[in-house]
């Protein structure tokens, strides 16, 4: 079974009213465990349903299938709706590959490390 | 994976691995790290194309398993085949036994359909075979199989398909392909 952890930090934020937290998700994303780690995300976006960012750091992350993108792209459009921002940070090359072929990367910023995800996520 | 059957077969300069085992999406890490390691070391193919090929492998058996062998005990093949500097084929068969089980025609006119789709309209799930496959795939064919399953068969190949089919209707000329990994693909067609 493949393993993952995602860890949660909250960012302090210049901007009364906003949320910003840090996802950290280490090891895999597949079939065996995508669903139960999504909930935890889920979770954090149902306790704080407006004005919530979200940065992903992925630099430990070394696979992600189809369904856990698409679950990206649910979290994407939950978060943006409602007055917030979503961007990634330190994707893997494939890991980067996997979400430039179904088109995310259009969508969603990508930055190297985590200083400039928190700084392009707090002047938003 | 004790479950699991593996076959090894090679002729001239085909190779042929078959792999048999439980739907259960617990094995898919090893089928992957499996997969990483065939084509970066049986093939001539760069390692970003092993990491796609990894990711295509996964979808596909993802695919066979929730969709064509959903029942208790069932199982799933993977052949692989590979073609020394020519391509790699890989092959994914499900038993037909899912709860909404689909002809290799109705599953074919879906990707079709999801391939266009925009990001926002998939939802959770369907980019797999449709975005993942068929866009690092060369071929992606559907077939019916006897026991009532599908088939789906990729190709990828180590050059341009296109290219290959021009060189073997050309005569008295001599074709030079380039193409990268993941980059343009440039012919040139010397007079000879």
């Amino acid at each position: 079974m493949a393993q993952a952890t995602i860890s949660f930090e909250e960012v302090p934020s210049n901007v009364p009213g906003s949320l910003v937290k840090i996802v950290k998700i280490i090891g895999q994303l597949d079939e065996s465990n995508v669903d139960e780690k999504a909930k935890e995300i889920y979770a954090v976006l149902e306790a704080n349903p407006k004005n919530l960012s979200l940065i992903f750091d992925v630099t430990g992350l070394e696979y992600m299938n189809s369904k856990s993108v698409g679950y990206l792209t649910d979290w994407y459009q939950k978060v943006t709706e409602t007055g917030g921002s979503l961007v990634v940070v330190g994707a893997k090359p494939n890991i980067y590959d996997i979400l430039q072929v179904v088109g995310l990367t259009q969508l969603i910023n990508f930055y190297q490390t985590l200083d400039e995800a928190k700084f392009a996520v707090m002047k938003k | 994976m004790d479950n699991t059957k593996t076959e090894t077969t090679t002729e001239s300069d085909i190779t042929r691995i078959t792999i048999t085992l439980p739907t259960n999406a617990y094995f898919m890490s090893g089928i992957r790290d499996f997969t990483l390691s065939l084509i970066k070391n049986m093939t001539d193919f760069s390692e970003q194309w092993a990491y796609r090929f990894q990711s295509v492998v996964d979808e596909l058996c993802n695919n066979a398993i929730e969709h064509g062998s959903a029942k208790k005990n069932e199982e799933i093949k993977i052949i692989f085949l590979t073609k020394e500097r020519k391509y790699v084929e890989i092959m994914v068969e499900d038993s037909g036994t899912g709860p909404k089980k689909m002809t290799a025609l109705e599953l074919s006119k879906l990707v079709d359909q999801r391939k266009n789709q925009d990001y926002t309209e998939i939802g959770i799930r369907g980019r797999g075979l449709a975005k993942i496959v068929a866009e690092w795939t060369d071929e992606l064919k559907f077939e019916d199989i006897e026991n009532g399953g599908i088939r789906v068969r990729i190709k990828k190949f180590l050059n341009d398909p296109e290219l290959e089919k021009d060189a073997s209707q050309l005569q008295g000329q001599q074709v030079v392909t380039g193409r990268g990994p993941i980059g343009p693909t440039e012919k040139i067609v010397l007079e000879t």
